[in-house]
């Protein structure tokens, strides 16, 4: 499947479902999804288009929203990075362990760093933070500032 | 089995097997490991907010020192993605230097690893003798960049030294004396029976596993799936340059072995092609100070596997988030899998078997020497070094 077909497939598919399609350059794509329709256009490219492989998963901090970008690659070449926006004050997302067990790390990332909770991921336990790093703080969100971490960091480690 | 329980035991984070601090906690029966619980994050340093707080040119050297090893793949996975926000094409040579550093740095990463994993079963001998080889490449970086480990030959835009004329010869000789050594230390990996005791069938790592579990690099190829990102998505001059991606089928710690063997002729191949077919010209090009809004998905092959970098510009001179995922973090989870079953004894040559860099994955930030050249820094200390 080359990009020409791919792209062709994921329009056809994807209509009401897509807020942003761009294609910057040759085999690389960013598409960016409702919400609702996550599961679904995941389980289209991962199964019918082949988009087997997850590089990795990105979380950035839009201020009120946490945008997470799927970067899933087709046979090595092609990669697509899939967004969607959560709410920060809702920050649930369904788990694509069940998909992609290769998920498992890169969404335990994501929660420690950005608060997302993945629905029906195996264990949300903390992966990168250390050991009695405080609830709530989420580092990698614009919030707090280098500062603060700082600052907390050596109240509790000095 | 009928072992009455499950014995707990931790690896980590200080282990003489492991070179670096991580922690992994294995559930055992008998001497037969039926869970792993891998803990990473011990060399977590908080890189990526690092990013955010410096200028584009700033953070080429703090790329370029998320990893010891593998610091030019960092360095150049970083300056492909601003250039590509940028909107430029960097001259030919410097696509061509790129590729002969990049190269280089392949081999001198894999025989730095062949040297541990001879190191893993007991081969010492072999450890020895790879790492006295490997001085002759680390000479060549030295030579040709100035510097062993960080060879700051990146910048925005191409590269910052040239390669004359006059140093080829000494890259070839050295080049000609590493693959006779290279090919000799294949045929004892090969042939050699203690070696193959402890590798050949140990840590399988199945085709349909390792491309569930997203593995990548060697490790994946190593179970016979063709996927490198120099072929499949090629940046530098990898679209001009020949050469075999190297996949073998026996998906045990020796097909990882030999892979990276293989791979080290195939780097020698590449790096006396692009000597030979560099072509003239500039080796920069003047590029603005502020990057426009835009976001680039970047990706290079390290020598542990697929690289990645995303970057997301808000016109400031400093980026929105900068996002790293190293080789490392995504072959943990075909680790963890290749290493159910095994005997205890078996666990450092399987843990070795990825080529894991766990400073890479955990993304650790520099530490100042100038400023302070003692290992045992106070938070503080290493909090100034973040800082500047």
């Amino acid at each position: 499947m080359d990009m020409g077909e791919t792209e062709e497939r994921l329009h056809r598919f994807l209509k009401e479902k897509v807020i942003e399609f761009k294609v910057p350059r040759e085999r690389r794509i960013f598409v960016r999804i409702k919400k609702e329709s996550f599961r679904e256009v995941v389980e289209y490219l991962v199964n019918t288009l082949a988009f087997r492989h997850l590089s990795t998963i990105t979380g950035v901090d839009l201020g009120k929203e946490i945008e997470l970008l799927y970067h899933l690659a087709h046979n090595g070449a092609i990669e697509l990075s899939l967004g969607l926006s959560i709410p920060k004050d809702n920050t649930c997302i369904s788990t694509i362990t069940d998909l992609i067990p290769g998920a498992v790390l890169y969404e335990r990332e994501v929660h420690d760093l950005f608060g997302v909770k993945f629905e029906g991921h195996p264990d949300l336990s903390p992966l990168l933070l250390p050991e009695g790093w405080p609830q709530g703080v989420y580092p990698l969100r614009k919030e707090h500032s280098l500062d603060e971490l700082r600052e907390l960091m050596s109240k509790k480690w000095g | 089995m009928g072992y009455a329980s499950t014995i707990k035991v931790p690896f980590g984070p200080q282990h003489p097997a492991f070179k670096e601090p991580e922690y992994f906690l294995f559930e055992v029966e008998g001497d037969l490991v039926v869970n792993v619980t891998p803990r990473i994050g011990y060399a977590h340093k908080g890189i990526e907010k690092a990013f955010e707080q410096r200028n584009y040119n700033e953070n080429i050297y703090l790329a370029e020192r998320i990893c010891g090893i593998c610091s030019h793949a960092h360095a150049t996975c970083y300056t492909q993605a601003i250039e590509e926000m940028l909107g430029i094409q960097i001259p030919p040579r410097a696509r061509y230097i790129r590729t002969i550093i990049a190269e280089l740095e392949r081999l001198h990463s894999h025989s730095l690893w062949v040297g541990i994993a001879a190191h893993e079963v007991g081969y010492d001998t072999l450890f020895m003798y790879t790492w006295r080889d490997r001085e002759v490449v680390m000479e060549l970086l030295e030579a040709l960049t100035g510097g062993r480990v960080t060879h700051a030959m990146n910048t925005i835009g191409g590269v910052r030294r040239d390669i004359s004329a006059d140093i080829i010869p000494k890259v070839k000789s050295g080049l000609d004396y590493f693959e006779k050594r290279t090919k000799e230390y294949l045929g004892i990996l090969k042939t050699e029976p203690t070696f193959l005791k402890r590798t050949e069938g140990v840590g399988i790592l199945k085709p349909e596993d390792a491309v569930g579990l997203c593995a990548v690099g060697p490790t994946l190829r190593a179970s016979g799936i063709k996927n490198d990102v120099r072929a499949d998505d090629p940046y530098a001059a990898y679209d001009e340059v020949p050469f075999n991606v190297v996949t073998l089928d026996g998906c045990d710690v020796l097909s990882r072995t030999l892979a990276r063997g293989e791979e080290m002729l195939e780097s020698i191949g590449i790096i006396r092609n692009a000597l030979d077919h560099m072509p003239t010209g500039e080796l920069r090009v003047r590029v603005p100070k502020v990057v426009p809004p835009a976001e680039v998905f970047s990706r290079v092959e390290a020598p542990r596997g697929e690289l990645i970098h995303y970057a997301k510009s808000n016109g400031t001179a400093k980026p929105e988030r900068y996002k790293v995922r190293s080789p490392t973090l995504a072959n943990i989870p075909a680790l963890c899998k290749t290493l159910l079953g095994v005997h205890l004894a078996d666990i450092p040559i399987i843990l070795a078997g990825i080529d894991p860099c766990f400073a890479c994955m955990d993304r650790m930030v520099f530490v100042d020497t100038k400023a302070n050249k003692k290992w045992d820094l106070t938070m503080d200390q290493l909090k100034q070094g973040v800082n500047k």
